[in-house]
């Protein structure tokens, strides 16, 4: 207190100083902001270290997997579809086009264009005639005939690695996958690809989608509509405290705090070398309304003091004597309430947290020593009449309506404290309905608004084909110890097989064995070894045992390639069920894996026989099965799917969702499958992929949520402890935030809002902007208690200026983040409804519960004062 | 593959003597040019035989290997041949066999052996510029493209190479724009080859590394094929190559692909 009235004397005597550093600290600070670095990857909520992350970039590079834009074309109207000259003229033009498509700026950020699967790009199977088969390019130039037109349909869609994924079952749809470089890319690249589109005439319609595309053109649109919506909130503030305070000179102090408050904290983010991520981006919209609602109550007691007062010296002691205490533990609180995200794993959430913490710190700082500096420098004359309207003709209506409504209230709390104590219980017990109802889940494309050509883009594809959100399951052997005498024993019975232990140089063979064996150090070395020894045998032996020796060099080379795992039938039978078990359980719309490749080409082999689309009994009609396969024009896409060395495989697996829980499903699919059907060898599975990625930084991110979160809530517990100097006063400041918790969760859940990354942000908010009203309206209670006796008197007097001051704030608050429900942008609409509901409500609960609680305890509550 | 092509400079030295070189060359036309690289990259000999090893490096520098003979038999000199591609590793791929019977007026014959699956099969042959079992070689590559599909064009005659541009004829039929060959004056061996895609930007690139005398005949011994994009290249070196051995044509038979020819064998 003491040191809160050097600082206040010293800042209404020195308004002049006060203000030049302010202005220039915030200039120092803005010029901080023009180095401002965006990024709006998603996959950053995730360290860079984050194992799961590391995985993904393993992925990628072992299968040269890159991020995906999809450009789909649909034809509802002709009766081929899509499949009609004209259509895949363009679809041939646009193509060529996407190919060649780099960023100005960085030609590194491209198309990998050897990697697009389009018509013109993939290679046909097909039969030519009996006995023949040839790899010939799907479409190598756009048809000029309707038959044409349809054989390229009918070759596609007999391509089940085709089939669902570049064209659609009806014909109505064909997708371009158009791989890049680096995911932001995307949105330039959408761009680009819009404006060719927008010549092509014709009933085709043209989506793009794809994860990468939701992520880069959110990150582009969060930014400009971070410089919509702020601006857009601060103009309605300052309209709402226009019709409260009448004053535009007084008014627009607390604008000038929100605004310096986010230079500063902005310029001291990005000055310290950070990222203006998703999570910073919003760090404004946070600040603002906190920033704002303690000059609020300075502004609202001011206003209803002035008049009496006449000193803006003497009203300010006063007013800054009431608030300062309140307000530095409301500061403190809501900091605490930020600085928790610090706990979080996730690293821009922690920026996020630490920047709000310091901000709101800055604002109260900003608030006490600027709000009466400012006022001082307004002339006495110009604030004659601020707060007169109390009395005035135009104001009365107004003054009267709120002052009504409250005192009514006020009286309500007093007469009716049972009915609200029950209304309460009631109110926590649906609460706790809608919070065990709670579905967490995040989609980014979810992110856009349902009309958005994003999202409408994402409906449509999905629709027509059998998922454009990617997953990858990796699968490779866990390794099992092979040492010398595995290896001896191995190659023993496998010569008996091979030769026979009848055959002429099986005796010499099996002399080998044992000399070689005795000599070597290791499994390798002998096998190694063993090979040198048979093909000089092999080279010397006459024409009837060339084979024999050639045979046992086979022998050693399949030891040696124990390894490649899946050229093994049985390993590849076991991908094609669990593939076929992901269809049947609805969870994946598809999935690509090199036992289709196998089947394919196998059946290719045998005349396109139906019967023949399975995978070959023995690794050698595998591995001549793939073989074959590499003579087409691009047989590195078979790297895609499985590593050179055939000990990984990659499922590629198509969701038609990018939900989170969608992914979640697919992974207990996947999960419960191997539990239950243990594979041939013992595999390790794990995955990868921009939609599993989503997935581990959500659960991250909850779960790091609800720790925050509630170690938060002991420190604001302590800290009113602390602040009110009893824990029963602690424990009664902590009621209308928990009642408001409760209540807002509960509603997510009754809704079914799904509980995502902006809803779990806001839990902070929550427990920060709640607590503000308890602390307010607590400290005054205490005192007017003191100074007056009796709580029944006491009540009458709160429910005038704090009461005044509470109800202005929710009104300022949530009327002024309205226009945030205009964004295009889910996750500020969330942010806009977020924040007029916690006003409201914890506005009220502060008003309507705490004065009963009182009442109830009014004698344990006071019984030493 | 190319080494089993440059003996024609050979025999031509061997005809036409050291002291007449000279002069020919001295009025060779650009047809001629064309002609004597085609001879000498592919029709080494009346016939021959060599042991590939083949080594895929991917962009990552992941490695695979291949290993096999190629046995080879002109009908006529810059005309019809027949190869016959015998597989010996990787083991699971053993005496899997490719054979080819290629002519210049028709679309070539092909066929596929594939032992595990006791299935010959013939691949159709209207487009050449497939990859040649996973390599970065092409098809076209191994067993060579008819001078008559492009249209050519002398750029430059430095001391030692000839510059030939050749422009597609059918541009549709391929993925390159153009292609420039570098070709040894004395041996008329190319000893670079440039292809430019359709944007004319160099996209791939094969290469002589090594060229050794076999029986009087210049040979490429190491050749190499690049994919500049993804920086995946494939490296073949040719050992035991003989020229002349007297292979039958009965061997470049569909008789011989179950049942391979000792020929295959050192």
């Amino acid at each position: 207190m003491k040191m809160g009235n050097r600082l206040i004397q010293f800042s209404t005597e020195w308004p002049k100083l006060i203000t030049g550093v302010m202005v220039i600290v915030t200039l120092i600070l803005a010029t901080m902001m023009v180095r401002v670095q965006v990024d709006t990857d998603p996959e950053n909520m995730l360290a860079e270290s984050e194992a799961v992350r590391v995985f993904h970039n393993q992925t990628k590079r072992m299968f040269t997997l890159h991020d995906v834009v999809v450009v789909g074309i649909v034809n509802e109207t002709h009766p081929d579809g899509v499949f009609n000259p004209t259509t895949l003229g363009y679809v041939h033009e646009l193509t060529q086009f996407a190919m060649n498509l780099a960023d100005d700026k960085n030609p590194e950020k491209r198309v990998v264009a050897r990697d697009v699967i389009a018509p013109g790009t993939v290679d046909a199977i097909e039969q030519a005639g009996p006995g023949q088969v040839r790899f010939e390019w799907l479409m190598r130039k756009p048809p000029e005939t309707r038959a044409e037109a349809l054989k390229v349909r009918d070759r596609a869609i007999a391509n089940p690695l085709l089939k669902g994924t570049m064209v659609s079952e009806n014909g109505k749809a064909l997708a371009i996958y158009l791989p890049i470089t680096a995911k932001d890319f995307a949105y330039s690249l959408r761009r680009q690809l819009l404006k060719k589109i927008a010549g092509f005439t014709g009933d085709d319609r043209f989506y793009i989608t794809g994860l990468p595309v939701a992520e880069d053109t959110f990150g582009v649109e969060m930014l400009t509509q971070m410089a919509i919506s702020a601006p857009l909130a601060m103009m309605a503030i300052f309209l709402l405290m226009l019709f409260f305070f009448k004053k535009v000179k007084m008014i627009i102090s607390p604008l000038i705090i929100a605004m310096v408050t986010v230079i500063w904290t902005m310029g001291l983010l990005i000055g310290f070398g950070n990222t203006l991520h998703i999570m910073s981006s919003m760090i404004p919209i946070f600040l603002m309304p906190i920033a704002v609602v303690d000059s609020v109550h300075i502004l609202s007691e001011f206003f209803d003091n002035y008049q009496k007062i006449r000193s803006r010296r003497k009203t300010l002691k006063k007013v800054m004597g009431h608030l300062f205490v309140p307000m530095l533990y409301t500061s403190l609180t809501s900091s605490a309430g930020f600085a928790s995200l610090a706990l979080t794993p996730i690293p821009p959430v922690r920026t996020f947290g630490i920047f709000v913490a310091i901000g709101i710190m800055l604002a109260w700082l900003l608030t006490i020593v600027f709000i009466p500096a400012y006022i001082m420098l307004l002339k006495e004359e110009s604030l004659a009449t601020f707060g007169v309207i109390k009395s005035g003709n135009d104001g009365s209506k107004n003054k009267t309506l709120l002052s009504r409504i409250l005192g009514w209230l006020g009286r309500i709390t007093y007469t009716q404290s049972k009915l609200i104590v029950l209304f309460t219980i009631l109110m926590i017990g649906i609460s706790a309905l809608g919070i065990s109802k709670i579905e967490i889940n995040d989609n980014p494309v979810k992110w856009f608004k349902k009309n958005h050509a994003i999202r409408v883009a994402d409906r449509v594809l999905n629709e027509h084909f059998s998922g454009t959100y990617e997953a990858y399951l990796v699968l490779e052997a866990e390794t099992v110890a092979f040492e010398l005498p595995d290896a001896v024993n191995a190659v023993k019975e496998a010569l008996a097989q091979a030769i026979g232990n009848e055959a002429p140089v099986y005796n010499e063979a099996i002399g080998l064995v044992k000399s070689v064996s005795s000599t070597s150090g290791s499994a390798e070395d002998f096998i190694n070894l063993l090979s040198d020894e048979f093909e000089l045998k092999m080279d010397a032996a006459p024409d009837e045992e060339y084979d024999m020796w050639a045979d046992g060099l086979d022998v050693m080379d399949s030891i040696r390639n124990r390894g490649q795992i899946f050229k093994r039938p049985d390993l590849l039978r076991y991908i094609a069920s669990l593939q076929e078990h992901l269809v049947q359980t609805g969870t994946a719309g598809k999935s690509n894996s090199v036992a289709d490749v196998v089947k394919k080409i196998y059946q290719e082999l045998f005349e396109a026989n139906p019967e023949y689309f399975r995978i070959p009994d023995t690794v050698n009609g595998v591995a001549q099965s793939l073989m074959a396969y590499q003579n087409s024009h691009k047989p590195d896409d078979l790297w895609h799917l499985v590593t050179p060395d055939y000990a990984k495989a990659n499922l590629w697996v198509q969701l038609k969702s990018g939900d989170n829980k969608d992914m979640e499903a697919t992974i207990s699919v996947v999960d419960a499958f191997i539990k239950e059907n243990p594979p041939p060898v013992p595999l390790i599975h794990r995955w990868a992929g921009l939609t599993y990625i989503n997935v581990v930084w959500q659960n991250k991110m909850v779960m790091g949520m609800l720790k925050s979160f509630l170690s938060s809530f002991v420190v604001v517990f302590v800290l009113m402890v602390i602040l009110f100097r009893s824990p029963l006063w602690g424990l009664l400041a902590m009621v209308p935030l928990s009642v408001t918790v409760a209540f807002i969760y509960g509603i997510i859940g009754i809704i079914g809002k799904d509980y995502d990354m902006p809803v779990a942000i806001l839990s902070s908010l929550t427990l920060g902007l709640s607590i503000d009203f308890a602390i307010h309206f607590l400290e005054r209670s205490r005192q007017e208690h003191t100074r007056i006796g009796s709580w029944r008197e006491a009540a009458k007097e709160m429910f005038e200026e704090p009461a005044r001051a509470i109800s202005r704030n929710v009104v300022i608050i949530a009327v002024g983040f309205t226009p945030l429900l205009l964004a295009p942008l889910v996750p500020y609409q969330t942010v806009g409804i977020f924040l007029a509901s916690i006003m409201v409500v914890s506005g009220i609960g502060t008003m309507i519960i705490l004065p009963v609680l009182i009442k109830g305890a009014e004698r344990v509550l006071f019984q030493n004062k | 593959m190319k080494k089993t092509a440059i003996w024609i400079i050979g025999l031509l030295v061997a005809f036409l003597g050291v002291f007449t070189v000279s002069a020919e060359e001295a009025t060779l036309t650009l047809d001629d040019i064309v002609q004597k690289t085609n001879l000498a990259a592919y029709y080494g000999g009346e016939d021959g035989r060599s042991e590939v090893n083949m080594t895929i490096t991917d962009g990552q520098g992941r490695t695979r290997t291949r290993e096999f003979v190629i046995l080879r038999k002109d009908v006529e000199d810059g005309g019809r041949q027949k190869f016959y591609v015998y597989f010996k590793k990787p083991s699971d791929v053993r005496k899997m066999v490719f054979m080819v019977h290629k002519y210049i007026e028709k679309d070539d014959d092909r066929w596929l052996y594939l032992p595990a699956l006791d299935l010959v099969k013939r691949i159709a042959g209207s487009d050449k510029r497939t990859s040649f079992v996973g390599s970065h070689f092409l098809y076209e590559d191994v067993s060579g493209r008819s001078p008559t599909e492009d249209e050519h064009e002398l750029v430059e005659t430095t001391d030692t190479m000839y510059v030939m541009k050749n422009t597609p004829k059918d541009p549709d039929s391929v993925e390159f724009s153009s292609f420039t060959m570098w070709i040894d004056k004395k041996t008329f061996i190319p000893v670079k080859i440039e292809y430019l895609d359709k944007r004319g930007k160099k996209y791939r690139l094969v290469e002589a590394l090594k060229t050794e005398m076999v029986q009087g005949i210049p040979t490429v011994t190491q050749s190499r094929a690049q994919d500049l994009l993804s920086g995946g290249k494939t490296v073949s070196e040719f050992s035991n190559v003989k020229y002349d051995i007297g292979l039958k044509d009965s061997i470049f038979t569909e008789r011989y692909l179950r049942k391979a020819p000792k020929a295959v064998r050192n």
